[in-house]
């Protein structure tokens, strides 16, 4: 492992199998894990992880930029986060009207069988965590 | 002698064709360049996908998914033909539709259900004109495919594997290889066989870090995978994509060029007849002056 400095911030790179959404340093990242939110500062411990859909949030100085990630993986080694998602959106850019429409669909959504409830259930909560990131950046 | 303003007319009007396909060039030429950037993209995309397998074998994890293994008996298979929607780009749909038609007879031979899905109506006409009607086509990918439209046939693709509702998925497509090299390549994405190329980098290097994995090797590789099957399908689709415009670009040059050609030719015989025609007409003259004396 490389011994950085302490006072190098940690760099951040989020990338969507269409574009690199963000490469930028912070001084500490959030990240929406599969069950629940996790902070990384510098000198994590090297992890990998299951994203789930929710916010990122990037601070570094006084300054913190918001994003909408939907689901993918995360890699944290030598003060390196890779994050690689499907989908990564500014926070204020989230369409919100559209989540809480897909959101009333899966609730009103008659399903049968354990894959169609999957789908379901992953439905309803990519919506409501677009809803909660979109209402948060308003 | 040949008429000189009927040879100024055809000149006139090569002059508007190479006008036309030189646009053409430049426009293939733009596009080839914004297609070339996404392709970029996403191979930064895949270099970690594949890096973050690496490192899940690095942990000795027994690689095994449903997606990555054989099935026994293959009865149903689709077969997916990545073409353009439109022509003028050279050899690049006829090509495609050569090896589809070719795979597509050794599938009806070999597997006892096939369904056939196009992309891009040149392909469907080809198809269509061999007495093949597809089962499903798509006409909306042109330059620039998006991640969450080929996502959505990917997702069908993937909940079709699962409940057996097919065996197998070959996929057709131009191979971007480099700027001046395009190949044919047909490629069976399902199963997949392997993720990345596992088995190389797993005993390159043991001293790595030791990851902490949330919530375990096991959870993230059943997530990788489907994710690896995804990001190939679209690197399909990004690939077509690319060579297409490339093809357009070096057909529409070899047109421009032969057209410049043309002119010249023209030019030529138009100024050969003109000359021709004052020449005959001061004989003409002289002929009746002599007459004259």
């Amino acid at each position: 492992m490389s011994e950085s400095t302490n006072n190098s911030p940690i760099r951040c790179i989020v990338v969507t199998p269409e574009e690199t959404v963000l490469d930028a340093g912070a001084d500490f990242v959030a990240l929406p894990l599969y069950d629940g939110e996790i902070g990384i500062g510098r000198h994590h411990s090297p992890m990998i992880g299951r994203l789930g859909y929710g916010e990122l949030r990037l601070k570094s100085g006084k300054e913190n930029q918001c994003y909408y990630v939907d689901g993918g993986f995360v890699q944290v080694v030598d003060n390196v986060i890779s994050v690689l998602t499907n989908r990564a959106l500014k926070a204020a850019a989230v369409d919100t009207v559209a989540a809480s429409e897909q959101l009333a669909e899966a609730l009103t959504r008659r399903v049968g069988g354990e894959e169609a409830l999957a789908i379901r259930d992953r439905l309803i909560a990519q919506s409501r965590a677009q809803l909660r990131v979109g209402m948060n950046a308003k | 002698m040949a008429n000189p303003r009927e040879l100024d007319k055809r000149r006139k009007s090569v002059r508007n064709i190479r006008k036309i396909t030189r646009t053409m060039e430049l426009i293939a030429t733009a596009r080839f360049k914004k297609a070339m950037d996404r392709a970029a993209a996403a191979t930064a995309y895949t270099d970690r996908i594949t890096q973050l397998v690496s490192d899940l074998t690095k942990t000795g994890l027994q690689v095994s998914h449903p997606l990555l293994e054989q099935r026994e008996r293959t009865d149903r298979a689709v077969l997916l033909v990545l073409t353009a929607n439109r022509g003028l780009c050279g050899g690049f749909n006829g090509n495609l539709l050569r090896a589809a038609l070719e795979r597509w007879q050794h599938l009806r031979a070999e597997v006892p259900q096939c369904r056939l899905e196009i992309s891009g109506k040149r392909g469907i006409s080809g198809f269509k004109f061999r007495g093949y009607a597809p089962d499903q086509s798509y006409t909306h990918f042109e330059d620039k495919p998006t991640f969450a439209e080929v996502e959505l046939i990917a997702n069908r693709y993937l909940d079709e594997y699962a409940v057996g509702a097919i065996d197998r998925l070959d996929v057709v497509y131009m191979k971007y290889e480099s700027v001046s090299r395009q190949s044919v390549s047909v490629e069976t994405l399902l199963p997949l066989g392997s993720i990345g190329d596992s088995a190389s980098s797993a005993d390159s290097s043991t001293g790595g870090p030791q990851y902490d994995f949330l919530p375990s090797p096991e959870s993230i590789l059943e997530e990788v995978v489907p994710t690896s099957f995804k990001v190939k399908l679209f690197k399909c689709f990004l690939d077509s994509a690319v060579s297409e415009q490339i093809a357009r670009m070096v057909a529409m040059k070899g047109a421009t060029e032969n057209a410049g050609e043309l002119i010249k030719s023209l030019s030529m015989q138009y100024n050969r007849a003109r000359q021709g025609r004052i020449t005959s007409e001061l004989m003409d003259l002289i002929g009746g002056v002599e007459a004259l004396k």
